[in-house]
């Protein structure tokens, strides 16, 4: 089809969608289920019409506390009846790809949780055929549309960084302690996140790392990956997992970024942003974002302008804090509510997608190439769908290549 | 003890076995002299303290341990091989309501369907909870009995395991009338005993760092371990109660502040703050009418009924299960007191 055919099409689809009411349909009624049916519940023009699991039983208690009409417990009778316009896909991320697959062949635009896919093919394979299709995808990367992420690209847009971000640097903690989680993943070793190539890390990156793909070239030259246990695993006797792992990236551009995932440090999510002429630190667990100009103050100034200039800064975050908690907007899932509300707005209308397709992908090709160092046999056996891909060497290799390599660092790295 | 429909030879399925009243469950049965066993435990389980309770009877030979996981159709079945009747102990302890729906009636779907296919079902004993009661069309002090409504609004009570149990209990029923099953339903009060160091929400929740005491002088119902165990086991053999459904709490049940003063005397002192039930249900309606303007800004944690749930107060009896199964508690509420509270014993100076 020529693309002015295929524009004409779009925009039709488009019109069509914004005339009525969206039919939205899920698939995988686990635990996350949940907070997409409440996020969907604050937007309007919307309802979910059918609901699905492999188990009945899952989707029928999901479909009676939400009051949905239709439970199904296979997809393609699912699709072929209810026609959804969009379905949310929360199923554990081995069957994204399939299912996305599926939804996308039948004509539905798709939502998919985060891990998008399990492979970088995978993921490119969709887009593709999103996009052959005229339909659109979301990622789940609703860390993204927090309020204090939105007001950090608007500040990056206004210039305050002074240009692109030098360098940046993104944190997610996770706390191992939630016994129930914990024991249910080191007990089973057939728990679908054990089955994951690369194990914990592969359900918990998505968020930290689509942060840095976001102001990252598509070309990246460098990564290396430091990869450990914490002691807590190993006093349990933990064989495979591996939970502390710090990455340090740099594209083609000269922009450079740091990743830190951890379980023993608690409560750290934050994304800093460092340009030419200012930094922006974006704290998620107290839902705050700090400017700090690059600015320098004649002689002893320096020492007492600058810390009142932060301390003004965290009152105006409580400030609007509280303004928002006020106006009923401070609740947890702003940006899941937010992501959701922005795709479908971009499906009544010509708009792209709230997640540009690069970012889905290069954070795909970011974890792949991660995960390959930590669990080489593991990303091998995982490939489904055609060659994997690989970050593109532009001036060099990479620093750590090889299992020798990573022993050495994680014995640095555990200061052994 | 063997009822006349069950013999000794029979196979006998423990889930949730390496638990608090699983393990006494276990116990109890080796004592009677039943050692065909096959007791379930989650891959994750903590076994210590099971092995130690079968290693201390000499007809241990026919225990087996089978770890599993009862979500999975293949490890249900070669659970239920040969088995003929089940003690279902096995429970979701889920913050989320699909996650305790899935532990709970979806694990115990699979059970069941496995004790069609590989089991000689005799009895399947469900073991429920008081969380499945609605408190709130009942007056203060009123009887709660096996007859009194049960939660119709899970979701608003905010009460993820109650809902998986409510449903476990309607999925039994269905299989009992319509696939045959024979089913005892039990549903134990609050249990306590040794192993067990917190103190239930009926008297109150630790929040703000101190105590809320909101039992006040509420009946509580109690039941010691070793005397919920020996209900469960009797909802086993005791033939002619299929179908039948029984709460369990012990005799000389005492109030919520008789206990919270007899912890605080071993446990140590601890800063706590009594609230009247209206004042708590006054707090509970205004946080569950801003939970739902702010549509869930803050969740609706306190709800009105969840407070006339745990808090309202109610009185209790074991009358059925005394007369049904022949039940009688076999250690007295001053002993089981005495038994919980001198494991707090080594916190005295």
């Amino acid at each position: 089809m020529s693309s002015f055919w295929k524009k004409g099409l779009s925009t039709i689809n488009s019109q069509l969608l914004a005339s009525r009411n969206l039919r939205l349909a899920l698939i995988g009624c686990g635990k996350i289920a949940d907070q997409h049916l409440h996020a969907i519940h604050r937007i309007a023009n919307c309802e979910v019409v059918a609901v699905c699991d492999r188990e009945l039983l899952m989707a029928k208690q999901l479909a009676e506390r939400f009051g949905i009409p239709e439970s199904f417990s296979a997809v393609e009778e699912m699709l072929g009846l209810v026609k959804p316009d969009v379905v949310h896909i929360t199923t554990p991320p081995q069957s994204h790809y399939l299912v996305g697959k599926q939804c996308l062949e039948a004509g539905s635009h798709v939502y998919l949780e985060k891990p998008f896919t399990i492979t970088a093919p995978e993921a490119e394979s969709l887009v593709e055929m999103a996009d052959r299709r005229n339909l659109k995808l979301a990622a789940g990367h609703n860390l993204q549309f927090t309020p204090e992420m939105i007001e950090m690209r608007r500040l990056v847009k206004s210039g305050f960084l002074g240009g692109k971000p030098i360098h940046l640097e993104s944190f997610f903690s996770y706390d191992l302690g939630d016994e129930t989680y914990a024991r249910a993943l080191l007990g089973n070793r057939n728990h679908w996140v054990r089955q994951l190539p690369g194990q914990l890390l592969h359900n918990l990156l998505s968020h930290g790392i689509a942060k840095l793909a976001e102001f990252l070239d598509d070309d990246l030259t460098e990564i290396e990956v430091f990869a450990d246990q914490s002691p807590l695993l190993r006093e349990l006797g933990e064989q495979e997992i591996v939970d502390e792992l710090r990455v340090l990236i740099r594209d083609k551009a000269g922009t450079s970024a740091f990743y830190c995932f951890s379980t023993q440090i608690k409560g750290l999510n934050e994304l800093r942003a460092h340009g030419p002429s200012g930094s922006i630190v974006v704290d998620h667990s107290s839902g705050s974002l700090i400017r700090k100009p690059n600015r320098s103050y004649k002689s002893y100034l320096t020492y007492f302008i600058p810390p009142l200039v932060s301390a003004r800064e965290h009152f105006r975050n409580a400030g609007m804090n509280i303004i928002n908690f006020g106006r009923r907007k401070l609740y947890q899932d702003f940006g899941m509510k937010e992501l959701i509300e922005r795709f479908y707005n971009s499906l009544r209308s010509t708009n792209p997608p709230p997640i540009p397709y690069r970012e889905i992908l290069l954070t795909a090709r970011i974890m792949e190439e991660i995960f390959d160092r930590i669990y080489p046999e593991r990303i091998q056996k995982s490939e489904i769908t055609g060659s994997r891909s690989e970050v593109r060497p532009a001036t060099g290799g990479f620093a750590v290549a090889n299992a020798s390599d990573r022993a050495a660092l994680a014995r640095r790295y555990s200061g052994q | 003890m063997t009822a006349e429909y069950f013999s000794r030879s029979d196979r006998i399925l423990v889930t949730g076995s390496s638990g608090f009243i699983g393990t006494k469950v276990v116990e109890i049965l080796l004592e009677y002299g039943f050692s065909n066993l096959r007791c379930f435990v989650r891959p994750s389980s903590q076994l210590a303290r099971l092995q130690k309770t079968i290693a201390r009877f000499d007809n241990r030979s026919n225990v087996e341990l089978v770890a599993g996981d009862l979500l999975s159709r293949n490890d249900c079945q070669k659970a239920t091989e040969g088995i003929s009747l089940i003690y279902h102990l096995a429970a979701g302890i889920e913050k989320s309501f699909a996650g305790a729906f899935m532990n709970s009636a979806l694990a115990t779907c699979n059970l069941l369907n496995a004790f069609l296919e590989r089991g000689q079902p005799k009895r399947f004993v469900n073991v429920s909870s008081f969380a499945v009661y609605s408190n709130l069309s009942l007056k203060r002090g009123a009887l709660l009995d096996e007859t009194s409504p049960l939660e119709d609004a899970s979701q608003e009570r905010f009460d993820a395991y109650g809902f998986g149990k409510l449903k476990q209990e309607e999925l039994v029923r269905q299989y009992g009338s319509g696939r045959g099953v024979p089913y005892v339903i039990v549903r134990p009060g609050a249990v306590f005993g040794p192993g067990k160091r917190e103190l239930s929400g009926r008297i109150g929740i630790n929040t703000f760092g101190f105590f809320i005491h909101l039992g006040g002088s509420n009946q509580l119902p109690l039941t010691f371990v070793d005397n919920c165990a020996e209900a469960i086991i009797l909802a086993g053999l005791k033939p002619g109660v299929d179908g039948e459904t029984f709460n369990i709490v012990d005799d000389d049940l005492i109030t919520s502040k008789q206990l919270l003063t007899a912890y605080k005397s071993v446990a140590g002192h601890f800063f706590s703050i009594r609230v009247p039930y209206p004042v708590a249900y006054g707090f509970s309606w205004a946080w569950e009418k801003y939970s739902h303007w702010s549509k869930g800004q803050l969740p609706p944690v306190f709800n009105r009924r969840r407070c006339s749930a745990e808090w309202k107060g109610s009185r209790f009896s074991n009358e059925k299960i005394r007369q049904q199964l022949g039940w009688r508690p076999r250690v007295p509420m001053t002993q089981a007191m005495a038994h919980f509270l001198a494991q707090f014993e080594s916190n005295r100076g």
